[in-house]
């Protein structure tokens, strides 16, 4: 394969370094009288790693983690004006290249064709370069959207909760560089509002998707956020991409659920605003009750496709036989089979959430709530650990089962002021401090809930802390985020954003990765990948 | 039945024998001082003064406006010139001057300083003041033709660098009580405002780049005791955040502003103390036509300002908060309506720190009256050398806006 960096990349880079793009412009422009509003942005994101490991660099050739160049394009288009009729349309659309596997041969060595083509680009699925297109009616107290959507339902950051519409793809970045909304895929779907007059500022929100199904996008085998495509040490594994991680990815692919109503999800939110007096004190809640019936975004094993949960098993028309098979075949260096389809399951679940936020005056803060029961949340089962032995991510899969699970979260955000730095280098002198708590609980026997991640938790829980402000009026941002969970592992990032002008943006950051057992959560095992980060762009 | 008839008909005689002492409006000069300013004008107006004769005209400005036009340098200007302009009385509009008549001869102050019967009364409470509070609930009474809309183009500049960052918002913005001008006057009933929401605005924004369809919502209540409430919606990241009280000294989208300084100052009159200092006549900007400013790309300061003499009511304003981020504040009041002409901060080591200049003008309102409403400002830091310089278009004073604009649904229902 040529070295040859991305042209796009590359060009982009050169531009942007030296400021070469226009600096006179406005921040987005209008045409056909005002009717259609055009802005978008062109963003170059690298990624290079400080601290690989020995075991890893045999899959890769430089330390670079990501180079991904990335365009948008936002279009709002006003169809229709009347004083009582409104109807816009609104695009935003992307396009997006990963030059890594370009530049760097062992990395592109280490994932599978099929993984790479569709990580390289919006190429996952044919529409993924339209991230959200609708019609947006507004008729008196209605507004009605029907097209490709992304929807915002949370409170807080860093954690989920109730925001579960839209599934993430966590292929290129983590929640500590970019918030969960810069991961949302968009699902075309059918959404209504009705603003009340009640009591409260009731307003009434429903979603219909009508069998747009995606799964989560976990980061692929052999890229910088996925798993290296097999074990630790110099074993010449052959065929090398095709680790477990990518048969597991390429199952999940191949059982999506088809385009069909009987994928629906449904979704129901009340939004109010309520006064309460409390001791005299007052406090204007913004609160939310909500319901939601769909898929998980990970699926199960079909349990009549799941064979003999033993090492015995080589059936590859079987979930646990085509795994015992794969393992055994990269070690003689066989052929790799194709994988076939329907070895699993996407299944329904549902969930009642709810959330509420307000000034208290006594803190000087704002207090952030969030909760969810989640009720009959598909599960695979495995072994216990005396029956067998092996870690969670190899045990044999023995069935399913549904467990209910209930998520909270509590944010306080508070501003911390220092007047003397507020009257240097143009510092708001504020620093915006958010201090969260998240916990999470399973209930019922989690003794044979098999999990690659958590095995046999029953709860955990996170902590986490934002401090952000700003310097130069606006135009230097630092911010530093940390995630911590009580199984000791977790996450830091420090970051400063430089705005110097209307258009150009750039952002360097380090993020740091800790974990005491690298399988106790996703982020956990990505322990080895502290890096540094550049991000460059401009936007109109 | 006699003695109600006779407490009522006496109630009546004293309360015209005190309208009759109420003299409003009140213009900046009369008589004798009114021939004398004509007379200075015979000489000044429509003279453009610059870094070269600005020392001819340096008793009528204040010294942050001196230093602005004699050494332009500091904000990032090869030259800051203004144009003198005749001083011309207002013309206030009907509803303004009724409300005050009305409402004046009975205003009094509680024991805390709160204005008895606020949110049930309207119009300038004092119009003869004697203390610094008292012009302070006057500057509360301007309620800017009850409501408005307009977009602002600003800049936020660092006049070292003459590095700029464009701003542009559209803003709504409705008074919800001491309503003069638009029916229901002076206030909505209970039904229509059960919170007893004092004032309202909402706001879209459309640049910079980062913040486009950022929206905010603001509502200051009668009650001066209770925090206004604040959220913004941040397209970015298509949330709604609630802002905490205590993130009203924090800058707005890296201005030299701070929440507190919208208007002049929008939070309760009660948070303050203030001294009355005697009155200042200076050069102000009452009559600007907007398409008269004008700057060079890194300057933080408007040339073009039109200023005409106006005799000012000045207010020494410290916050009762010992660790507020001004160690004073001096507002420099109109004695027409009562709206601040400029202010000046001071940081905590009494340095002047940064000047709020507005540039107002007459525009037409409700009923085919016409209001004062500010249409270009600048707030500079001297410490600095920074600049935020905008222009405002106002595109309706004195419309109808449904409230239900002031909710938090529409922050992103308006937006993308």
């Amino acid at each position: 394969m040529k070295k040859t960096i991305n042209v796009f990349s590359a060009t982009f880079l050169v531009l942007a370094v030296t400021g070469i793009f226009v600096s006179d412009g406005q921040a987005a422009f209008h045409l056909f009288d005002e009717k259609l509003r055009v802005k978008g942005s062109v963003y170059e994101f690298m990624i290079y790693r400080t601290n690989i490991k020995d075991d890893e660099k045999q899959y890769r050739d430089s330390d670079l983690g990501l180079m991904r160049a990335k365009g948008t394009l936002e279009l709002l288009y006003k169809a229709v004006e009347k004083e009582n009729l409104q109807v816009n349309v609104f695009g935003f659309f992307q396009w997006w290249r990963e030059s890594v596997p370009d530049v760097d041969d062992e990395y592109h060595r280490s994932m599978t064709n099929s993984n790479r083509k569709r990580f390289q680009g919006p190429y996952y699925d044919q529409d993924d370069w339209i991230n959200e297109l609708y019609v947006d009616l507004y008729a008196g107290k209605w507004n009605i959207r029907l097209g490709k959507q992304i929807v915002f339902w949370s409170e807080v950051e860093m954690v989920r909760t109730i925001d579960r519409i839209n599934p993430l793809d966590l292929r290129y970045t983590t929640p500590g560089i970019d918030p969960f909304d810069e991961m949302k895929l968009g699902l075309w779907m059918m959404r209504g509002f009705y603003n009340s007059d009640l009591p409260g500022q009731l307003v009434f929100e429903w979603i219909w998707v009508p069998g747009d199904y995606e799964g989560v996008r976990t980061p692929r085998e052999g890229s910088n956020w996925g798993a290296n495509p097999g074990p630790e040490g110099k074993a010449e594994l052959r065929p090398r991409p095709f680790g477990q991680g990518a048969a597991v990815n390429e199952m999940w692919r191949k059982s999506q659920p088809a385009f069909s109503i009987r994928n629906s999800t449904f979704a129901f939110r009340v939004r109010g605003n309520s006064e309460v007096s409390i001791f005299g004190e007052f406090y204007l809640l913004d609160w939310t009750v909500s319901y939601y019936h769909g898929m998980n975004n990970t699926p199960v094993a079909n349990r009549g496709k799941l064979g003999e949960p033993n090492i015995l098993n080589m059936d590859p028309s079987t979930t646990n036989g085509y795994l015992n098979n794969l393992a055994i075949r990269r070690l003689l260096g066989a052929d790799f089979l194709e994988v076939p389809r329907g070895l699993w399951e996407y299944k329904f679940f549902d969930a009642v959430g709810a959330s509420c936020q307000t000034y208290v005056p006594k803190l000087g803060a704002v207090v952030r709530g969030e909760f969810s029961y989640e009720i009959g949340l598909p599960e695979l089962k495995a072994y216990t650990d005396d029956v067998e032995a092996s870690p969670s991510y190899m045990k044999q899969i023995i069935g399913t089962t549904e467990r209910d699970v209930i998520n909270a979260g509590v944010t306080v955000d508070k501003p911390l002021k220092s007047n003397w730095l507020s009257q240097r280098w143009g510092a708001s002198g504020v620093f915006d401090c958010t201090l969260g708590w998240f916990g999470q609980w399973r209930l019922g026997d989690v003794s044979r809930i098999r999990r690659t991640f958590a095995y046999q938790d029953r709860s955990q829980t996170n902590f986490t802390l934002t401090v952000r402000t700003r310097f130069r009026n606006n135009e230097v941002w630092p911010t530093f985020r940390m995630l911590y969970n009580t199984r000791n592992w977790g996450y830091g990032v420090f970051a400063v954003r430089y705005t110097p002008g209307k258009h150009l943006r750039y952002e360097l950051g380090y993020l740091w990765f800790f974990a005491n057992n690298p399988y106790a959560f996703r982020e956990a095992n990505a322990e080895d990948n502290d890096s540094v980060y550049f991000r460059i762009g401009y936007e109109f | 039945m006699k003695k109600t008839i006779m407490f009522a008909l006496s109630f009546l005689f004293a309360a015209q024998c005190f309208a009759e002492e109420i003299s409003f409006p009140t213009v900046s000069y009369e008589g004798e001082e009114l021939a004398a300013v004509k007379l200075w004008e015979k000489s000044w107006s429509g003279k453009k003064i610059t870094a070269e004769n600005v020392d001819q005209v340096k008793d009528f400005l204040h010294e942050g406006a001196y230093n602005a036009v004699k050494n332009p340098e500091i904000f990032g200007a090869d030259a800051i010139w203004f144009e003198v302009v005749p001083y011309r009385p207002y013309t206030l509009s009907k509803g303004i001057i009724e409300a005050t008549k009305k409402y004046a001869p009975n205003s009094k102050l509680d024991e805390k300083g709160g204005l008895v019967g606020y949110g049930d009364v309207a119009g300038i409470p004092f119009p003869q003041p004697k203390t610094g509070i008292e012009m302070a609930w006057n500057f509360d009474g301007n309620t800017r033709g009850d409501s408005h809309t307009e977009v602002q183009f600003g800049a936020v500049v660092d006049c070292k660098t003459r590095f700029e960052r464009e701003t542009e918002q559209h803003r709504w913005e409705l008074y919800w009580i001491g309503r003069c001008d638009v029916p229901p006057t002076p206030a909505f009933s209970k039904e229509v405002n059960p919170r007893g929401i004092a004032r309202s605005f909402f706001q879209r924004h459309a640049a910079p780049a980062d913040f486009v369809d950022t929206t905010m919502l603001e509502i200051k209540y009668k009650d001066p005791h209770r925090m206004e409430d604040l959220w913004v919606y941040t397209a970015m990241f298509r949330r709604i955040r609630r802002y905490a009280n205590n993130q009203r000294t924090d800058s707005i989208d890296g201005t030299d502003m701070i929440y507190d300084d919208q208007d002049g100052w929008y939070t309760s009159v009660l948070h303050n103390t203030y001294e009355f200092k005697g009155r200042e006549d200076l050069l102000v900007v009452r009559h600007q036509d907007a398409a008269k400013v004008e700057r060079i790309k890194g300057q933080g300061y408007w040339s073009g300002l039109q200023r005409e003499r106006a005799n000012l009511w000045v207010v020494e304003v410290k916050n009762n908060d010992k660790n507020y981020i001004y160690g004073k504040q001096i507002w420099y009041l109109d004695p027409e309506d009562w709206h601040m002409d400029f202010k000046v901060m001071y940081n905590r080591q009494g340095q002047m720190w940064k000047m709020y200049e507005f540039g107002f003008d007459e525009f037409p309102s409700y009923g085919g009256q016409t209001t004062p409403i500010f249409n270009t400002e600048h707030i500079v830091d001297f410490l600095r050398n920074h600049g935020s310089a905008s222009k405002r278009g106002i595109k309706e004073v004195g419309l109808e806006i449904p409230t239900t604009l002031f909710r938090t649904k529409s922050l992103k229902q308006k937006s993308y």
